[in-house]
């Protein structure tokens, strides 16, 4: 699954234990800006204004803007993929792909905010639960509805969402039916997995019930390689 | 309405009318956008410009209903009002700011908009390629906003940004022009 | 409070969406809709000139007969809601505040609805009839 160079993303993989890696993103590419900003950078800065590198990460931690702007943002974004693909599984893919570069920021973001207390997650059940309270709660203010267990797949496990918020305005039209647009969502969780070295893949699937219309299912699909180290890890 | 007036409006319905999100998580999920732009269009930031504009657009002709519901305001009724409006009560309903409307011309037809803070462009560093801090004009999806959303109400507007501090600049300066009313249809009430 | 039907109305005077809420009530063709949202549209726009009093205000806005009371609320973007409700009945503005929001909601903040085409949005329905007629 190369996803790093098309993302053109910081994103280098960390393991202590270069064996675990099978699976995980082999090229990545460097960090461009700081490659070139260390010897000849010709970004310029105002004089009167810090740059990006003085504003402390946690400025932002609690600010808010309205619901609406990230409705028509996603909106959009949604329009814009429409037009560029061919059918219901590409453009879940593309929503898939922002979800998975906002993933991938999101995460160094969290745990360099959890400091001393932040755990190296290593097993299946402990970065679910990361995600459903931590990363959940970030972004959408509430944790995740659940989590279970596939009876019928060892790898398969579900992390369930009564009501998306990204889905919060969106109506697909009956001739659609099968897309979700929390492929979105789907795609921060994939990265989350990732990033944490637990590679997979995530598909975001509509369950609707007579109370919960808008229930969404989560389905995290573990690559081999998880499931055997889980098993060895007892 | 005057601007402390305007300003109160636009304070009171972002306390009590509006559900909110986590600011980081739009941040990001423009910076998404504006990358797979970059992308696609492989690197010509001249046309990522343009389709962010379009993009803005697209938005603006819709959240101008969110804005009048929202906040029940009525018509405006000059161009400075307009301004006032914009600044104070749309900027703050929908991304929590408030920039200075300034540089008005004699003929009250073009203004300023000055952003202290610019929620979308947050820890954003341009690319490095010698190019982007020339020509990507990073929030540009902002002027295609506010040509939407004054054309629903009538009024054709020229909307672009003149400085930025991606770029290096002092600080973050976005045009707005009136270029004519449109009056193919009379506005309600109007004679 | 009971609300009959709602029509909206985009700005050409095109109906992009007609709902009944109550049994019983007249249904008309499809097209009988169409041709009879063009003709109100026409009407408030002579309306909305015809008064001889300086600065009266938009075109027609509430229309009351002895079986039923329609309340038209234009925005100011030139789109229409048409509510039907029984006579005499009071707070019909604050109906249409929150029908209007409704549509900012779910109508506007659709990717899939294009404007000013008619309005095929479950969550849109889905909220108006909880709002309109909560079980």
């Amino acid at each position: 699954m190369q996803r790093g160079d098309s993302l053109n993303s910081p994103f280098v993989p960390f393991s202590p234990n270069p064996s675990i890696q099978q699976g995980t993103p082999t090229s990545t590419p460097p960090l461009k800006h700081t490659l070139s900003s260390s010897t000849s950078s010709n970004l310029r800065y105002s004089s009167s204004r810090k740059s990006i590198y003085d504003r402390h990460l946690n400025r932002s931690q609690r600010s808010e803007l309205s619901k609406a702007s990230f409705a028509f943002l996603f909106g959009e974004m949604v329009q814009y993929a429409q037009k560029r693909v061919n059918g219901i599984a590409d453009l879940e893919k593309k929503l898939n792909l922002h979800g998975y570069s906002i993933g991938q920021r999101l995460l160094e973001l969290l745990l360099w905010r959890e400091g001393r207390s932040a755990k190296r997650e290593t097993r299946i059940l402990g970065i679910l639960q990361f995600i459903t309270t931590t990363v959940y709660r970030s972004i959408f203010n509430k944790p995740a509805d659940g989590l279970e267990k596939s009876r019928d797949n060892e790898d398969e496990y579900m992390l369930i969402d009564n009501d998306p918020m990204v889905n919060s305005y969106i109506s697909v039209p009956k001739e659609m039916s099968q897309l979700n647009c929390a492929a979105f969502v789907a795609g921060i969780i994939e990265a989350v997995l990732d990033g944490c070295l637990f590679p997979g893949r995530v598909t975001a699937h509509s369950v609707p019930t007579e109370q919960l219309p808008a229930k969404t299912v989560f389905l995290i699909k573990f690559d081999e390689s998880v499931i055997e180290r889980e098993s060895v890890l007892g | 309405m005057s601007a402390t007036k305007a300003a109160r409006v636009g304070e009171d319905v972002w306390k009590t009318r509006i559900d909110k999100v986590n600011a980081e998580l739009v941040t990001l999920t423009y910076g998404s956008i504006v990358a797979q732009l970059c992308r696609d269009f492989e690197g010509d930031y001249l046309e990522v410009n343009k389709q962010l504009e379009k993009m803005g657009y697209n938005i603006g002709l819709r959240l101008i209903e969110d804005f009048l519901a929202k906040t029940n305001m009525g018509k405006c009724a000059n161009f400075r009002e307009t301004a006032e409006t914009i600044a104070k009560v749309g900027f703050k309903v929908f991304l929590n700011i408030t920039p200075t409307v300034a540089n008005w011309t004699t003929d009250n037809k073009q203004f300023s908009l000055i952003f202290e803070e610019n929620p979308l462009a947050d820890f954003v560093e341009l690319p490095d390629d010698g190019r982007a801090q020339n020509e990507l004009w990073y929030s540009n999806m902002l002027c295609g906003v506010l040509r939407g959303t004054l054309e629903m109400v009538q009024m054709q507007v020229d909307a672009h940004f003149a400085s930025d501090i991606l770029r290096g600049n002092e600080v973050t300066e976005m045009r707005v022009t009136l270029v004519r009313i449109i009056d193919d249809e009379l506005p309600p009430g109007e004679d | 409070m009971v609300i009959l039907s709602l029509l909206i109305l985009n700005k050409a005077g095109g109906l992009i969406f007609q709902r009944d809420f109550n049994e019983g009530l007249k249904k008309l063709s499809s097209n009988d809709y169409l041709v009879l949202a063009g003709t109100f549209h026409g009407v408030h726009a002579i309306t909305s000139r015809i008064s001889p009093v300086r600065n009266s205000g938009g075109g027609l806005e509430v229309l009351e007969s002895d079986r039923f009371r329609m309340q038209c609320f234009q925005t100011l973007t030139g789109t229409k809601f048409l509510i039907f409700a029984e006579p005499n009945q009071p707070n019909i503005d604050v109906v249409v505040k929150r029908v209007y929001e409704l549509y900012a909601d779910y109508v506007m903040k659709n990717p899939f609805y294009q404007i000013e085409m008619p309005i095929r949005c479950e969550a849109f329905e889905r909220n108006l009839v909880a709002y309109i007629k909560p079980k």
